[in-house]
């Protein structure tokens, strides 16, 4: 296991200085920079001449390659350097965002998985065939709704109409329904149809007629029995779905309007603010691996099969 | 920030002061009893007047469309960093946005000298900053020196609206001097726009960088910064020991309101739901689609003027297609712009028939210059030497005539204002090559005629300088301007003493820019607000920004 993990430690280390050396040169390559686009405001009057001396300011005349080692090494030793655009260290902006985001992406992580558990349970406990069908449709319906639509949709029905949930203003508690509901349905999809296929194909084996044949019943068996076997696959998908995650918090926070790690984002985009698209490139490769990382040590512990392989 | 912030309200000249001015007037307050403060019957503020009495108390909620950027003071003219530092800081001087007449407010009098080189402004006594240090002479002459000079080693830029700046002289804790190096007409109207912002001796002598942070910002105005949540919120106090206002407003002592909320919503339709559902007060940027669920809610949309060069496309005589100048003369003729006010705008948007909105100073009308006659369009290219090709677009040496323009964010509806005119010159035979806006490549691209043939833009400054700043070569230089002529009298515009004389030049200029085809103005851009009924007392500064000063809330209905 100590092996397993270090190699996994390894190769976690190889992603994430990727990821920071790809985005690094592809920041790179982009035409214009944050410098020129903060300071050709054509109100701040600046000439050719004054904006290349302020650029000479920011990266003290070094050339590329001793930038990119000066950046990594500020990375290594945990230092984000400055956001160009509001001129603030990228840690703090990063330590403002995250929390936020965190608790959106942590409870909409969680509803969805609730939303996919129960349709894909239901579908699979239902007789109906019809309800069953519709049951199974839910998830392409879901992956097909624009998140930004939902969320315009959620707030205009059941903040603006129902007045339900105020959007501006309100505890925080009722600032995280709405945008916690719009990033669980789009994420809920991909889970509730690996799960109900994975339920579909376990029911189908030999072993589910001799439990029955033992006395169980059904929703003994699907919980006790087929539930745990058909978790794995959609485990891998829970874990891959965390992107979306990301993806998805950029719009929901730009719709209701939350700071966080997707607005940063978007705005660090804007602006072409390198070293706070950096800084989010390598966290969310980070997080990424983490997820996937535990995902992979969980499965072992859901199923006996695997241990004998890792450990 | 993007390459074009929309109106900066900078301006260097204000002629009616540079005349008065040789004779070395003291204008002192007469001005206001003449200034006609009281707001028109039926402007909104007019209506709030019908309200009963202004009452303490209670919380403006104010929606944003953009977080705010760079609070340095002469980057003030975005809109969202100018509707906070409206509320926290006060000038040296007020325009009145009716008459646009200077008017006093911190300085109680001033002298300026024959030819325009020697300001003396007097201090009103007892104002403070909300860090409790004195607003006197040496508090503004520190301001003034970073606005006129710059600052190197703090990275400080100058400001665009003052100059020919040499120095600053304190006579006497309440009296202060500037000295110029050339006669600067227009530095009087300079002291009052919202980049003249006057802040504490402590926040001036900060770097750049430093200066940006809304939380090292310290003013003299009626609210202070209670809370930042950076690029969400915004919490403004009202200051009890406010005491200051311009003598011509109505309203004295401390601000109505006790505190404002600013909100940044970047979605337009959360901003006008949360409006129309009352959870919020006031919002800024109503779409023109949106302006009428917002009426119909019985809710009041402010359209603003804004006083300055028109929303237009310019052409750049610089691309190897644009030097033609018959070519730019047919896109004028081409475009339709009653066409597109009638199809994507509002009456908010008038239809411009000018370079210059028909409130800015210097206005000539050119409307029958600007007329749509798609006939003459096709004549002048036919004789150009622009034949149809195969797919209806024009050609010349194996050349078609097609032109890139980007989608410019900060103006309405640009996407589609350039959709529509793109169709209007298929018409014609031309093709418009609309990119949308990234910010990378359009900083880049924005200055290459070749790629850029065409700006999408506008600028806001109620001033007669407003032209020089969009046209000049070493200003913002829409065209990308290689014209001598064009510079030159741009710059006798500026230097002109002689308010009748000036407009005269700018009216002239008007002319030579329509005449060249440089412009094809399409409307005169507002600032579109939106407010709730029991909102009242709203002001606006001359070129749209919102203060609250005055603003109270009554019972709602």
């Amino acid at each position: 296991m100590a092996r397993y993990l270090l190699r996994r430690a390894g190769q976690a280390a190889f992603v994430l200085w990727a990821a920071f050396t790809v985005a690094y040169v592809l920041l790179q390559l982009l035409p214009g920079d944050s410098i020129l686009i903060k300071f050709q405001n054509p109100e701040l009057g600046l000439s050719p001449r004054q904006i290349e001396e302020i650029r000479a300011y920011y990266d003290g005349g070094a050339s590329p390659l001793e930038s990119y080692a000066t950046t990594l090494l500020g990375f290594l030793r945990g230092g984000f350097g400055y956001s160009i655009d509001t001129g603030t260290p990228v840690v703090e902006r990063l330590a403002e965002a995250l929390p936020a985001t965190a608790v959106l992406a942590g409870s909409g992580f969680l509803l969805a998985v609730l939303i996919a558990v129960v349709i894909a349970f239901a579908a699979g406990h239902s007789r109906t065939s019809w309800v069953r069908d519709a049951l199974l449709a839910v998830p392409s319906l879901f992956v097909s709704v624009p998140v930004f639509w939902l969320g315009i949709l959620l707030i205009q029905v059941f903040s603006f109409r129902l007045g339900l949930v105020p959007v501006i203003g309100g505890s925080a508690l009722q600032q995280l329904v709405l945008p916690v509901l719009t990033l669980a349905v789009p994420i809920a999809a991909p889970i509730a149809q690996v799960l109900a296929r994975s339920v579909d194909r376990v029911q189908a084996q030999a072993f589910v007629p001799v439990v029955a044949a033992k006395g169980a019943s059904r929703w003994w068996i699907l919980w006790r029995h087929v539930a745990r076997n058909a978790a794995l696959p959609a485990l891998t998908v829970a874990g891959v779905t965390f992107g979306e995650l990301i993806a998805g918090s950029v719009v929901t926070e730009t719709v209701f309007g939350r700071n966080g790690i997707g607005r940063l984002t978007e705005q660090a985009v804007n602006a072409q603010d390198t070293p706070v698209m950096l800084a989010v490139v390598v966290l969310a490769a980070a997080v990424f691996v983490l997820v996937n990382l535990a995902v992979d040590v969980l499965f072992p512990v859901l199923d006996p099969r695997l241990r004998a392989v890792t450990g | 920030m993007p390459p074009f912030t929309k109106g900066s309200p900078m301006s260097r000249s204000r002629l009616r002061f540079a005349a008065a001015s040789a004779a070395t007037l003291a204008v002192a307050g007469l001005l206001g009893a003449c200034g006609g403060t009281g707001p028109a019957a039926d402007s909104p503020a007019g209506k709030a007047k019908a309200a009963g009495r202004p009452v303490y108390g209670g919380t403006l909620t104010y929606l944003e469309h953009q977080p705010p950027t760079c609070l340095y003071l002469p980057a003030a003219g975005f809109y969202p960093n100018g509707g906070i530092l409206n509320q926290i800081t006060d000038k040296l001087t007020w325009q009145n946005p009716e008459t646009l007449k200077i008017e006093p407010w911190i300085a109680t009098k001033w002298e300026i000298d024959k030819d325009a080189t020697e300001y003396t402004f007097h201090l009103r006594d007892g104002v403070t900053f909300s860090d409790g240090t004195p607003l006197d002479a040496e508090a503004v002459a520190a301001n003034f020196d970073v606005y006129g000079l710059g600052d190197e080693k703090r990275k400080l830029p100058v400001a665009e609206f003052v100059n020919n700046y040499e120095r600053s002289e304190v006579i006497d804790p309440l009296t202060v001097r500037f000295h110029f190096t050339k006669p600067s007409p227009g530095f009087l109207q300079g002291t009052s726009v919202i980049g003249a912002g006057l802040v504490s001796k402590k926040t001036i002598a900060l770097p750049y960088e430093e200066q940006c942070r809304l939380r090292n910002i310290v003013g003299s105005g009626p609210f202070t910064v209670k809370n930042q949540v950076v690029d969400k919120e915004v919490d403004l106090a009202a200051r009890g020991d406010y005491n200051w206002a311009p003598p011509s407003s109505e309203h004295q002592g401390r601000a109505y309101l006790d505190e404002i909320k600013i909100i940044v919503t970047p979605e337009d339709n959360v901003r006008v739901g949360a409006l129309i559902s009352g959870q919020a007060d006031f919002v800024r940027y109503v779409q023109a689609y949106d302006e009428a669920t917002v009426k119909n809610a019985g809710f009041t949309v402010y359209a603003e003027p804004t006083r300055g060069v028109n929303n237009g496309l310019y052409l750049r005589p610089g691309n190897s297609i644009l030097k033609d100048r018959d070519v730019r003369k047919a896109l004028q003729a081409g475009t339709n712009a009653k066409e597109v006010v009638e199809t994507l705008f509002t009456s908010g948007y008038p239809v411009a028939t000018s370079v210059l909105s028909r409130l800015a100073q210097g206005y000539t009308d050119l409307s029958k210059e600007l007329a749509y006659d798609p006939d003459r369009a096709a004549r002048l290219l036919d004789e150009a030497g622009w034949t149809r090709g195969p797919d209806g677009v024009r050609e010349k040496d194996g050349r078609k005539l097609q032109l890139g323009v980007f989608v410019s964010g900060p103006q309405p509806l640009s996407k589609q204002t350039l959709e529509l005119v793109g169709q209007q010159w298929a018409k014609i035979g031309v093709k418009l090559e609309i990119r949308p806006a990234d910010a990378g490549t359009q900083a880049v691209d924005i200055k290459d005629a070749e790629k850029t043939a065409v700006a999408h833009s506008m600028v806001g400054r109620a001033d007669q300088d407003v032209i020089k700043s969009h046209f000049h070569s070493r200003n913002r230089d829409a065209i990308l301007s290689d014209d001598e002529k064009l510079d030159r009298l741009l710059e006798e515009e500026s230097a002109e003493p002689d308010v009748t004389k000036r407009n005269a030049k700018v009216a002239e200029i008007q002319r030579y820019v329509v005449d060249q085809g440089y412009a094809i103005p399409l409307f005169e851009e507002p600032q579109v607000y939106g407010g709730a009924p029991y909102v009242h007392g709203v002001a606006f500064e001359a070129v749209a920004r919102p203060s609250f000063y005055s603003v109270w809330k009554s019972e709602r209905e």
